[in-house]
């Protein structure tokens, strides 16, 4: 007994190791906001395990290790104990103890998930509507809107500067959408007649897929759109040469 | 009813029982009746809203658009949530309690039984309306999802008749719970048997009696939220309409009142079973009865607080208040494992048809449970609300926990209910078919979500992770829909060919178990004072009785 635990601990180490790099199935945040809600994440998967292996192998082991086997008589009665005092306090106090120390962690992430700068770099504001997005940044005069679609089709793209933080101003003017970009893993729900604010700081360049998450009739699947993140050189470049083509058209 | 000291002597039938003619059955108040009614009706439902899903399974198994339209897709989702959640597992528990809480503490039926036979009409009433909101055509079936988020569902934006169909299918099914409710908590409060303490009482009814409780805190509210909304459509109103100065959050607030304990009435009653078949086929009494009992309080008692928990990404509640009492509400559902495992331990255990269900039950729920926990937390829940983890998550509870239960009650009860064996052989086909397929099914969701798979949509771009999953939980479905042919040929077979199940086929623990199978029509002839909670276990054992 004592030898198998001497083996497993450096093996447990290990796994635990590579527990605490693994992503679980998750994106990792492309945003600051989202690389927290990653590792809060990755500290509730890793506490799931030991419990559901817990539970799962106390379920495994009486299953097997109690069953009624051919040998016995048929009529046989299991032992006619009917609790444990000890026992059922301890299954009650323990998973106490678990919830408590994950309610601090996801309360601590959430007040920094939530903090929204004074003086953000870029504000964007975003209308949700049947079935499309509008994109636009106030102090530079440009917008960009959905063409409207019941299909598939490259949906309008918000580009933002690469380490950045940037305002989104969030308001839908029919029915609720909700705003969401899996790889920041955030979204945010649009409600007519309210007004939401919530800050982005993107830590990778790259193209990221969004779409409307709060079903909103008819077309709601196709109601897609992207975030194209580059650095802020090529941001401002991009502003210049957006404004300058509207200002044609 | 007499209490003498005898042994109960019940009427034997010999022969089959006398079969109840058409009008009879749909005219009799005897509970054991109205329950048969209630759980055949509601397992109706759930072959009308597995087809749905079959049809949506298929719809999503490859990206593009193929099988149905957009606008089929949006009412078919709606309707296959509505008809599982209010027309399946819920009036399933009803329809057991119904058969079972008399039986369970001695009683010779409900304590209203006109009121309950209403109760039933009002049920198979709205579910005749709920399905025809799916399919009205003028102006288009309901299709706004099964929470009906305003605005989406005022007049502007859904202009069908399909909405108001179904806004009145679901305060009939309401009113249906509440009469249910209050003719459960009489009968429980007034009529047990002498003996039958509350601390006596079996699980199932002690979960029934929770559950009863939850359905009157939270079904009238939500009719006020329904009758608003159709106000809002029908006669002008704007409670919810923001161009009116109404606010949709409200609709939110009230419908997630209802929808969390919901929630719970959707799996109370099947703890329950679990909690009645573990025992019986460990041959051992609960383990912790007083603990299990304060555990289903205290889940009723916390599930009245943990509505927003599905508001998380609105940014209009209080998040972290919701999210403790949701992470909370884990630690009475831990005490349960806890319990059940508890019971198994040291017992001499027979893998029955309906302890392979429980086990089944056991192994999904906790994937159900460990995921919820999760949810729990509002920073977690930005990237997971209202993608198909959350759909995962909600089928480990709901179709790896409460219907697999429901399969487990069926095999259990089944004997008592007709006096005939279900073939055990074919249900652990089943049993592994609806287990394999279950989890093939949703387990590929939960990848989904974590992709970023939004749930409600009708297809998806090719090629950004969402195929290869899709396709499996389609497969998935097939192997589960094997499952439920080869378990209603089960049924089918086992009424023709009757294998005779005798009182008590499996050594049951609760007072249905000492009478025949199924009862004549007062239940019990005698009845023995009731020394523990579980009184057939007494009888058989009067040397270990306490």
């Amino acid at each position: 007994m004592r030898r198998a635990g001497r083996r497993a601990a450096p093996a447990t180490l290990v796994l635990l190791g590579t527990a605490c790099s693994g992503s679980f199935g998750m994106p990792r945040g492309a945003t600051e906001q989202g690389a927290d809600i990653f590792r809060l994440w990755q500290i509730f998967f890793i506490a799931a395990i030991p419990v559901a292996g817990v539970v799962y192998g106390l379920i495994l082991w009486s299953v097997i290790r109690y069953r009624r086997r051919r040998s016995d008589d048929p009529d046989a009665l299991g032992s006619q104990f009917r609790g444990n005092h000890r026992l059922e306090l301890a299954y009650m106090g323990i998973p106490i103890l678990i919830v408590i120390g994950l309610f601090a962690a996801s309360a601590a992430v959430e007040v920094r998930v939530d903090a929204v700068s004074s003086d953000p770099d870029v504000t964007v504001n975003v209308e949700a509507f049947q079935w499309g997005w509008g994109f636009t940044y106030p102090g530079e005069g440009v917008t960009i809107v959905s063409p409207p679609s019941g299909e598939f089709v490259a949906g309008p793209q918000m580009v933002l500067p690469l380490g950045q933080t940037t305002r989104i101003v969030l308001t839908a003017n029919d029915v609720i959408h909700a705003f969401w970009v899996p790889d920041f893993l955030y979204k945010h729900d649009a409600i007519p007649g309210r007004t939401f604010v919530f800050d982005l700081t993107p830590t990778r360049t790259g193209t990221f897929y969004g779409e409307c998450a709060e079903f909103c009739g008819l077309n709601h699947a196709y109601m897609t759109f992207s975030v194209r993140v580059v650095p802020p050189a090529e941001f401002a470049t991009w502003l210049v040469l957006l404004r300058a083509g509207q200002a044609a058209a | 009813m007499s209490v003498t000291l005898e042994r109960p002597v019940a009427a034997q039938p010999e022969e089959p029982p006398r079969r109840l003619g058409p009008v009879e059955r749909l005219t009799s108040t005897d509970h054991k009746n109205i329950g048969i009614l209630y759980c055949v009706t509601a397992f109706g439902f759930f072959l009308v809203g597995g087809a749905l899903a079959g049809l949506m399974r298929v719809e999503l198994a490859e990206p593009a658009r193929q099988v149905v339209s957009t606008q089929a897709y949006n009412t078919m989702f709606t309707i296959h949530g509505t008809v599982m959640i209010f027309l399946f597992v819920a009036p399933f528990g009803i329809g057991l309690a119904n058969y079972l809480i008399p039986l369970q503490i001695g009683a010779p039926d409900m304590a209203f039984p006109r009121l309950n036979l209403t109760s039933y009409w009002f049920f198979a009433g709205a579910g005749l309306l709920i399905l025809l909101s799916g399919v009205a055509s003028t102006g288009g079936g309901a299709a706004m999802g099964w929470y009906a988020y305003t605005p989406l569902s005022e007049m502007r934006y859904s202009p069908g008749v399909g909405v108001d169909l179904w806004i009145l299918g679901i305060a009939l099914v309401a009113i249906s719970n509440v009469m249910g409710g209050v003719n459960i908590l009489t009968t429980v409060f007034l009529m047990r048997a002498p003996g039958m303490t509350m601390w006596r009482l079996p699980i199932f009814t002690w979960n029934m009696v929770v559950t009863a409780i939850l359905g009157l805190v939270a079904f009238p509210p939500a009719v006020a939220a329904f009758a608003l909304l159709f106000i809002d459509r029908r006669l002008g109103g704007h409670a919810f309409d923001p161009l009116g100065g109404g606010d949709p959050a409200l609709y939110q607030h009230l419908f997630w009142f209802l929808g969390h304990p919901e929630v719970y009435i959707l799996i109370l009653p099947f703890f329950g079973i679990i909690t009645e078949v573990i025992p019986v086929f460990s041959r051992k009494p609960l383990f912790g009865y007083l603990g299990l009992v304060l555990a289903t309080i205290a889940i009723g008692a916390l599930s009245m607080g943990v509505w927003a928990h599905h508001m998380f990404t609105t940014g209009v509640v209080n998040n972290p208040f919701f999210s403790a009492m949701s992470l909370l509400i884990a630690v009475p559902t831990g005490v349960k494992f806890f319990a059940w495992t508890g019971t198994m331990w040291k017992g001499k255990i027979s893998f029955t048809v309906p302890m392979l269900f429980a086990l089944g039950f056991l192994l999904n729920f906790l994937i159900g449970g460990v995921t919820g926990v999760m949810l729990a937390s509002a920073p977690i829940d930005f990237h997971m609300n209202d993608s198909y983890f959350v759909v995962a998550h909600f089928h480990y509870t709901i179709m790896g926990g409460s219907v697999f239960a429901i399969f487990a009650g069926i095999y259990f009860w089944f004997p008592k209910m007709t006096g005939a064996m279900l073939r055990e052989r074919l249900g652990r086909v089943v049993a592994v078919l609806l287990f394999v397929g279950f989890n093939l099914t949703f387990w590929p969701q939960f990848v989904l979500g974590l992709r970023g798979f939004p749930r409600r949509y009708v297809s998806y771009p090719p090629d950004i992770g969402f195929d290869t999953p899709n396709l499996v939980s389609t497969f998935g479905y097939f192997v589960m829909f094997a499952g439920v042919v080869l378990f209603l040929a089960d049924v089918a077979v086992s009424l023709r060919r009757r294998v005779p199940a005798g009182d008590d086929p499996w050594g049951g623990n609760s007072l249905e178990w000492v009478t025949s199978s199924p009862p004549p029509d007062h239940n019990f002839d005698a009845l023995r004072p009731i020394r523990s909670e579980r009184p057939a276990f007494d009888l058989r054992h009067p040397e270990l009785a306490p």
